[in-house]
């Protein structure tokens, strides 16, 4: 099956698709012909590192789940030239004759022509929880929908029951299963972190650009600087206001947090997925096996009156084909009838009896009977769909007594039709003394008197309603998209305690415009019986209106949705193409490490936006006071390679930002990627740089007389510039104020202090003398950790205002 | 180029830092505007000229500072500077102790 898994080349070529890329080749393309190679060896270096990390983490994340899809190889029965096979199923033709047995998945899309009990799973395709007959009769239908097609067993169903042969009708791509794959096989829509990355790379682009160009006119027009000085120190200053280390530092998050996710059964497919994941605002889910277990369990037995009927289940589990041992087989009711007796220890009650004879469940009378007996007493019971037991019955036992049915038929019939349109699966239960003889026949099912119901339902996850609970604690909505109908989606939500805003019908959705639906999907809590393309549909307009969404699923019906959704998440047990077209895949079917996820998210999140915020705002700062630094000083404020040295050494600091605490309240609510608060910040935060780098320059040239010691007042602007650069993250990493009452993490820390110690000493060492940099006066490291520490609460104070103001 | 103006070395830098403060200063008031006409088309009422003056508290303590920088580098004095740093600082941490977000606040 062909899916969008990607290529060794692909995954290499992926990590190029990003434009400070671009930013970087360019410099040091223009680096190495025009400028020092060493530059261009340097930025290719940091270029090369960000690649291979990239890479290496998706490959392996890529490699873990095709591993997933190798497990579960599908393989057929196949008769051909009168001869019965078992054969790969990728190898099937159109006509081959297949056979399919309990818990075999349909190789390919098959006419059934004969078939025994035969019951298929198809809530991959349909939504629907409880396994849905499959005969070989021919249908008269126009236009049929697959899931009205009873004679079809699909590929990628399961068998659940009996057995069945069918004739292979179309495999592979051409399969509806293959229809689904093939919309897959488009490339993969863009997420919100990606347009981020991108807006936020075009800034750059239109900042670098300006500011390079201005800086080498203003140079340039200078009599005492040559061409070459001029466009050197432009290059150095674009160099210096790229973040060359964001990559490297974005995959760094994401690799860690793909690894901390995997130690609680997470597999992350898509890397950049998880910033989105942390993002997201709205969780769409489909309901079987996602919010409900996707099993049938008994949920309750009623008999027709107030009493309780002890009778109902000790009957069906005698009137009953599971087979029990260690384990219990056979077709789903009987199992969990079983299951449910067992587990409330009530399975006892059947040794008292004796089977005698039993009529087997067949389609046309879609009930099953046995005889047993009980001390002297003989007891013909059945057990199946109710219209075919009622139609068998002439009594009703209600609370004890025995009343004709026609004089309850309308309560019972109202019962039961209540309960069904919940979504429950009924079966009935009646018996009548029968005549002790050699031997039973269907014709011995009559005259019986209907004792109860048996209610079947599949039932919600143990962890669904506290995992919804923390989804909504942490911002995040939930909506539910489902095949089922209303009344069972609603059902569900009570059940779960998700208060339903409003709820809105496939057919409803198929009457609106396009901009209807933009309007209710934000008003409605519950889609039901809705399609695959209209899941589709949701969460296109869902993102179109600005929201992150997360889409969870676990079906062929839901991979569309997957793919399309800014987060795609499946399970382990989901069929391939989910899991193929997922962007994380839960190996375990736990719905609270989905929050979990969501916290790893807006912590990786978190600290990338640390980064940007960082580099747009001293970054620029400091580059912007260099340009101006040029056009009045006699030499340039510092050299090229100082620049790039710094840039350097600055990128190292920042290296463990990845590792760094994120504030709890930062954690509470999804956060977005917002170009125009980036361009906020860096305008207002950006100048505060700038200050106390001219103020650097007041106290260099009119303090320590550096105007005519061009490596003396260098090396004053190299470290405070690197100071103030560096430390400032104490203060940008949190919003919290003072900023010191959040604890940053211990290894930014340590190799902060320990990057900060290396700046200072630099200028006393022989690299500082290769730099152009020469020692300073000791009273001008008082005077910079004043002004540092000035400007530390200034910015500090600064946050008070901005953040009062802007909001994220 | 500095003489190209006319302006001596401490007239640009004079000039550059101020333009730098002036700059901050213009940015903070489009921002606070921009937020005044974001509340005034949300329906949320509008800010008192008192509470006006007190949002701008750091604009105040940055001019104020610009204006100290510019004598005390003009003196040439360590000691004035180092003086008034000191003193600006103490400002700073009360207004920021005053300030104090707690750990339960919206981000």
């Amino acid at each position: 099956m062909p899916t969008h898994v990607l290529s060794t080349a692909q995954v290499l070529l992926r990590q190029f698709k990003n434009p400070i890329f671009a930013i970087l080749i360019a410099c040091a393309i223009i680096a190495g012909v025009y400028s020092d190679p060493r530059q261009a060896v340097i930025i290719l270096l940091m270029i090369a590192i960000s690649v291979i990390l990239g890479f290496y983490n998706e490959h392996k994340a890529e490699k873990i789940v095709e591993n997933l899809r190798q497990n579960v190889a599908i393989k057929a029965v196949v008769t051909r030239d009168g001869k019965s096979s078992q054969i790969d199923s990728r190898l099937l033709v159109p006509g081959d004759f297949v056979t399919v047995y309990v818990g075999d998945i349909a190789p390919a899309d098959m006419r059934i022509v004969k078939s025994k009990d035969l019951q298929a799973d198809e809530a991959t395709f349909t939504g629907e929880s409880f396994p849905v007959e499959k005969t070989s009769g021919s249908l008269n239908l126009e236009h049929p929908m697959p899931q009205q097609l009873t004679n079809y067993l699909f590929m990628g169903t399961v068998v659940k029951n009996g057995s069945g042969q069918g004739i292979v009708i179309s495999t592979g791509k051409n399969t509806q299963f293959g229809s689904i794959s093939r919309s897959l096989m488009r490339s993969h829509p863009e997420t919100e972190f990606q347009r981020g990355v991108r807006q936020y790379g075009n800034m750059l682009i239109t900042l670098t650009l300006a500011l390079t160009v201005g800086i080498f006119a203003l140079n340039a027009l200078r009599p005492d600087r040559t061409l070459v000085d001029a466009l050197l120190f432009s290059l150095a200053v674009a160099v210096g206001l790229v973040p060359e280390l964001m990559p490297a530092i974005v995959t760094i998050s994401l690799a860690q947090g793909a690894s901390r996710m995997a130690k609680v059964k997470v597999v992350v497919k898509r890397l950049v997925s998880i910033e989105d994941f942390g993002n997201m605002d709205v969780f769409c889910t489909d309901k079987t096996g996602t919010l409900t277990e996707g099993k049938i369990c008994l949920d309750d037995y009623r008999g027709l009156g107030e009493k309780e009927d002890e009778r109902i289940l000790t009957y069906s589990l005698l009137c009953n084909s599971a087979i029990v041992g260690d384990t219990i087989v056979g077709n789903p009711m009987d199992t969990a009838i079983w299951e449910y007796a067992i587990k409330d220890g009530k399975q006892e009650s059947v040794r008292l009896y004796a089977k005698i004879d039993e009529m087997p469940f067949d389609y046309q009378r879609r009930i099953m009977s046995v005889v047993v007996k009980n001390n002297d007493e003989t007891l013909l019971i059945s057990k199946g769909a109710p219209e075919s037991i009622f139609a068998r019955c002439k009594y009703a036992d209600i609370s004890g007594n025995i009343k004709p049915i026609s004089s309850v038929q309308k309560a019972i019939d109202e019962k039961f039709l209540n309960l069904s349109i919940l979504g429950y699966r009924i079966l009935a239960v009646a018996s009548r003394n029968a005549e002790a003889k050699p031997s039973y026949h269907i014709e011995d099912e009559r005259d019986l008197t209907l004792l109860g119901l048996l209610i079947f339902t599949d039932p919600p996850k143990k962890d669904a309603h506290e995992a919804i609970n923390k989804l909504k604690e942490m911002g995040v909505e939930v909506k539910i998209l489902t095949g089922d109908n209303e009344l069972v989606a609603k059902t569900i939500c009570d059940e779960l305690k998700v208060p339903v805003k409003k709820l809105v019908s496939g057919s409803d959705l198929m009457q609106m415009s396009w901009t209807e639906i933009k309007k209710i999907v934000e008003e409605t809590t519950i889609f039901a019986r809705i399609t695959p393309e209209q899941k589709l549909d949701i969460i296109k307009a869902l993102k179109a209106n600005g929201h992150v969404v997360g889409f969870g699923g676990d079906g062929v019906n839901d991979a569309p949705a997957l793919y399309e959704a800014d987060v795609g998440i499946s399970v382990d047990t989901a069929v391939d193409v989910s899991k193929e077209a997922a962007d994380i895949v839960l190996l375990e079917k736990d719905l609270l490490v989905l929050s979990d996820g969501i916290k790893e998210g807006r912590r990786i999140f978190g600290n990338t936006i640390k980064y940007i915020l960082m580099g747009t705002s001293s970054n620029f700062g400091n580059m912007f006071s260099a340009a101006a630094a040029s056009v009045f000083l006699p030499f340039l404020p510092m050299a090229a390679m100082q620049i790039l040295f710094m840039n350097l050494l600055y990128d190292v600091a920042n290296m463990t930002l990845p590792t760094d605490n994120v504030d709890e309240e930062y954690i509470k609510a999804p956060a977005r990627w917002d170009i125009k608060f980036v361009r906020k910040y860096t305008l207002f935060f950006g100048p505060f740089s700038s200050l106390y780098d001219f103020l650097t320059y007041g106290i260099m040239l009119f303090i320590f007389g550096a105007a005519t010691n061009q490596a003396l007042f260098q090396s004053g602007w190299f470290v405070e510039s690197f100071w103030t650069e560096v430390l400032v993250i104490f203060v940008i990493r949190t919003r919290r104020i003072p900023f010191f009452t959040s604890r940053p993490g211990k290894w930014l820390t340590l190799l902060t202090l320990s990057c900060v110690a290396i700046g200072t000493i630099i200028p006393f060492t022989y690299l500082g003398s290769f730099l152009g940099f020469t020692a300073l006066p000791p009273e001008y490291w008082g005077l910079l950790i004043l002004m540092v520490t000035t400007y530390l609460f200034l910015v500090d104070a600064g946050k008070v205002f901005f953040y009062k103001i802007c909001k994220f | 180029m500095a003489g190209m103006l006319g302006l001596d070395l401490f007239q640009w830098w004079a000039a550059c830092i101020s333009g730098g403060s002036v700059f901050l200063t213009l940015v903070s008031i489009y921002l606070y505007a921009n937020s005044r006409t974001r509340r005034k088309n949300s329906g949320q009422p509008k800010a008192s000229v008192l509470k006006v003056g007190g949002d701008f508290i750091f604009v105040w303590v940055l001019l104020a500072l610009l204006v100290f920088y510019i004598v005390s580098i003009n003196i040439g004095s360590a000691v004035v500077f180092a003086a008034g740093n000191i003193f600006v600082e103490a400002i700073l941490i009360i207004y920021l102790l005053k300030n104090k977000k707690r750990k339960s606040d919206e981000p």
